[in-house]
């Protein structure tokens, strides 16, 4: 694969480009997945090709083959080339250095989870899928999934990488119905579970049947619940959904080439500007947040990025004060500022895009319970339902699977469709409080949007529990 | 491009079991993808890739790859063995389908298919250079080829093409947003769709906030197809009604909208993105899902018609082999238009309320009541008098989706297919035939930034 790339790189030179890497990326994914007790997905998926990624006269290019072969790099470095001379216009692009980058990268794994077999992953689906039987529960179901991703970075900047990256994840969910009423309650997230770059050892630790009877009998509790009720008050979002939170009102928005402009007309822009780096106030002095593609067992964890950028952690919030930006070479060059590698695609047939790689909210000091002890009126939400946001990143709005009153510090009735909503930096600004280190959890999701054609990314978030005043709650049709 | 269904045979032939599906999908696109009025994202794409579904004692398993060689698939047919022999039998696996008669279908242009990347590098030029504000957007174009092949004597294959001109323009405070798509590529100008966002955006400039609360609203074609998109992955659908997760759940044969909506499912319509079959080679028919705003049916793929049983078949709505979980949904949704003979006509219907040109990241609340949350975006106005009056900051709005559908004072004539594929993974293309949409109830739940950038 390394000879292939450059080859690919030494054609994509010879017509022309002032500037080309190479990608070469095999991948194999498997996903089972069981509904109701019956298997209803068992699958075993293989791709592998090579894109071509070239600077022409300050004009990008790409293109790619499926084919790993001297043909299929060449061809596809000759395609680049073409397309970026055909683009419009004038153009200048510059990259920040880089120094060459060299060397490889394994994910660390105790058993490699593709290797697990088939129906080891059938079996733990149906246990976990059958510790959610419960009369009201009139769908269950369970999954885990395995990737292993093998991957040969070469540019004619000096660049010649080779990562292994493996990863896997579970989840299961129950959904409830009972006189029109419909409920959902998941483990250990919704839309897909959680996953890590990590072997088997992380699903089984994730224990899928050991939490399920307690999910179905929320899911089941639920039709009984009371809807959360409509107002401004204390809330306090448990991990999983802060992951999100983060992910839409702060991840997205730090992306240079979102502030750049160059998602308008898909995903959006953000609010932030470049001139705001280090001087806009995006929260309270509690909210301290980093990028970190060396965090352990992050899906964005890698040693280089897709650009042979070396992976950094990287501060981009410090007491509430923005501080850095996720970059590309292109991006850092026009700030001035940023590295640590942000830069990924999706396989081989995509264009890198400056991505989340791991974006954590650093713990704060306590417990959940000290945290909830100083709410005396308000809400505790847990597990995403709905999500969106403004073009922006500044209008959000949530909702939650359960929700729980909180009253004089103790968690009191369950409530239903709990909904909240606000503007990213008053909202972070209203962050009192972060529970500590033994709270913090590390996850990934895997279906991060971004980029026409479409890619997804893999991302990881680090949360603890956090408490957030005078939150609009209860938004209704 | 290659002989989808001979790799399809193929791949069918290297299976052992007793049963064989295999599925290929062959893409050749290009994306000129454009920012700041300059081609940003240039990407060619060239790739096929093979499912291969095979029943071995009523197990059943899917392995897919990209190498077509002898080997290749040869170790495809060997995961696909793994893959099911790991499952227990599935009792209620209706098997493989029976070969049928497949409809003619439009959908393939050779204009289309023989554009080259310099082609769709001067088609985005077209946009960037008609528009004098800044432009974001893209032109693509590309060829589709499917193929099914089964040890049952299924033996389909359509080529499809496809083309978007997508425009976003910018300015100060100010954005408009057009888009046009269709299989033949003469047909869709994007030096015009250009026009259309500019017109839009320059009259966004001085958006003002608005108060939350329920209004009266135009909603053009772009919106009223992403909400019904969203609508339809609950409540379309045949997984969903059996779950309950459906707003048809216990509602089928009822008034549940108002009597100008008619809604179909219509993969035959030379006017949307036509296709032939699914991905299990059944025939794609016409499917009635709401008539004269009474709800009808959803779409059935063979699995969930086996289980629901009562006579339910296949109305030609299997998905893609790796997307089997979500279970069939409607790809070609069509909304029947009305009288109106423009979104401004709807205005004149409202009298006072607020006209939506766009939405942006809509997310289910509630899929049992059709309640979805988003934004608006790029063309959000007051409608005063009848008229279109002051621009609007980005609207956020939380809907029930057959609220805003229970009173429609009326539609645009002509419903215009609006491109909903983002082309996540392999090329499929896919969109709503919708006209522009006037309701009585669009509930405002908060208000974000402005136009622009």
């Amino acid at each position: 694969m390394r000879d292939l790339c450059a080859s690919a790189v030494e054609a994509a030179l010879a017509a022309g480009a002032s500037y080309a890497d190479a990608r070469a990326v095999v991948r194999r994914s498997q996903t089972v997945a069981t509904k109701n007790g019956r298997v209803e997905t068992v699958r075993d998926v293989e791709s592998e090709g090579l894109g071509v990624r070239v600077l022409v006269g300050g004009a990008w290019g790409f293109a790619c083959d499926r084919r790993l072969s001297n043909e299929g790099a060449t061809g596809a470095a000759q395609r680049s080339v073409a397309f970026a001379q055909a683009a419009p216009g004038v153009h200048e692009r510059t990259l920040a250095p880089v120094a060459p980058a060299g060397g490889t990268y394994e994910s660390r794994v105790e058993r490699d989870p593709i290797e697990v077999p088939l129906d080891d992953k059938v079996e733990h689906c149906l246990r976990a899928e059958a510790a959610l039987a419960h009369p009201q529960v009139t769908v269950t179901q369970a999954f885990v999934r395995a990737q292993r991703e093998r991957k040969v970075l070469v540019s004619s900047d000096g660049a010649s990488v080779e990562q292994e990256l493996v990863e896997c994840g579970a989840g299961l969910d129950a959904l409830a119905t009972a006189d029109g009423a419909y409920q959902i309650r998941s483990y250990p997230s919704a839309h897909g579970g959680w996953s890590a770059q990590a072997g088997w050892e992380y699903v089984e630790a994730l224990g899928l049947e050991r939490e399920a009877p307690r999910v179905a009998e929320q899911a089941v509790a639920l039709l009984s619940a009371d809807p959360c009720p409509a107002g401004r008050t204390t809330v306090v979002l448990d991990s999983e959904q802060l992951q999100l939170q983060l992910h839409e009102s702060v991840g997205h928005p730090i992306e240079l080439d979102r502030v750049y402009g160059t998602e308008a007309a898909y995903a959006g822009t953000s609010f932030l500007q470049p001139s705001d780096l280090g001087s806009l106030r995006y929260g309270s002095e509690r909210m301290n947040v980093t990028a970190d593609p060396t965090s352990p067992g992050g899906l964005g964890t890698f040693a280089f990025d897709d650009e042979g950028v070396p992976a950094e952690r990287q501060t981009i919030v410090e007491a509430g004060v923005l501080r850095g930006f996720l970059t590309s070479r292109e991006t850092a060059a026009r700030i001035g500022a940023g590295g640590g590698g942000s830069m990924r695609a999706d396989g081989w047939s995509r264009m890198p895009l400056v991505r989340m790689t791991n974006l954590n909210l650093e713990p704060g000091e306590g417990s959940i319970e000290e945290l909830l002890a100083d709410v005396d009126d308000g809400l505790y939400l847990e597990t995403n339902k709905s999500w969106s946001i403004d073009d922006k990143r500044l209008n959000f709005q949530f909702g939650t699977q359960i929700a729980w009153e909180v009253k004089r510090g103790r968690l009191g009735r369950m409530l239903r469709d709990a909904t909240y909503t606000g503007i990213t930096p008053q909202f972070w600004g209203s962050l009192d409080a972060v529970a500590g280190p033994q709270a913090w959890v590390l996850s990934g999701l895997t279906n991060c949007g971004k980029g026409q054609p479409g890619q997804s990314a893999h991302v990881s978030h680090g949360a603890a529990p956090a408490r957030f005043r005078d939150v609009q709650v209860g938004v209704r049709a | 491009m290659i002989d989808a269904l001979e790799t399809a045979e193929r791949a069918v032939a290297a299976a052992e079991a007793d049963e064989a599906e295999a599925v290929v999908l062959a893409e050749r696109s290009g994306f000129a993808r454009f920012a700041g009025s300059e081609v940003h994202q240039p990407t060619l794409v060239e790739d096929v890739s093979v499912s291969l579904r095979l029943v071995v004692d009523g197990k059943v398993g899917v392995a897919a790859t990209n190498d077509l060689g002898d080997d290749g698939l040869r170790r495809l047919a060997r995961r696909a063995a793994e893959s099911a022999a790991s499952a227990p039998a599935e009792e209620s696996f209706p098997g493989l389908a029976e070969p049928a008669p497949l409809p003619t279908v439009s959908g393939y242009d050779a204009d289309t298919a023989a554009l080259e990347p310099d082609d769709q590098a001067r088609l985005a030029a077209a946009a960037i250079d008609a528009s004098t504000l800044l432009t974001y957007g893209y032109f693509t174009s590309g060829v589709t080829r499917v193929a099914v092949a089964s040890s049952h004597g299924v033996r389909a294959e359509q080529t499809l093409t496809d083309a978007t001109a997508l425009v976003l323009t910018a300015g100060d405070e100010m954005s408009g947003y057009a888009e046009l798509t269709s299989w033949r590529a003469g047909d869709v100008d994007p030096a015009a769709v250009a026009r259309e966002a500019d017109e839009t955006a320059r009259r966004t400039r001085g958006a003002r906030p608005l108060e939350p609360g329920p209004y009266a609203a135009v909603l053009e074609r772009y919106a009223l197809a992403e909400l019904l998109l969203y609508f339809s992955y609950d409540s379309l659908g045949a997984l969903g009604l059996l779950e309950e997760r459906s707003y048809f759940t216990g509602r089928l044969g009822e008034q549940i909208f108002d009597p100008r909506i008619s809604i179909a499912d219509d993969a035959l319509d030379p006017a949307g993105l036509p296709k032939a079959f699914d991905f299990e080679g059944v025939p794609k028919r016409r499917v009635d899902l709401v008539e004269t705003g009474v709800a009808r049916g959803v779409v059935w793929d063979r699995e969930t018609a086996a289980r629901a049983g009562n006579g339910h078949v296949s109305t030609g709505h299997s998905p893609a082999p790796l997307e089997r979980e979500w279970g069939p949904l409607p790809t070609a949704l069509s909304v029947a238009g009305g009288e109106a003979a423009s979104p401004e006509e709807l205005a004149g219907l409202v009298g006072d309320g607020i006209y939506v040109t766009r939405l942006h990241y809509l997310s289910v609340v509630d899929p049992r009541e059709g309640v979805i949350t988003g934004m608006t975006r790029d063309g959000t106005f007051r409608i005063r008098n009848g008229r279109l009056a002051e621009p609007l900051v980005n609207l956020r709005f939380t809907v029930s989706v057959p609220k805003l559908l229970s009173e429609v004072p009326g539609l645009t004539r002509e419903p215009i297919v609006t491109n909903l594929n983002d082309f996540y993974g392999a090329r499929y293309p896919f969109g709503v035939l919708a006209p522009a949409l006037a309701t009585v109830h669009f509930n405002v739940t908060g208000t974000g930034s402005g136009p622009g950038i």
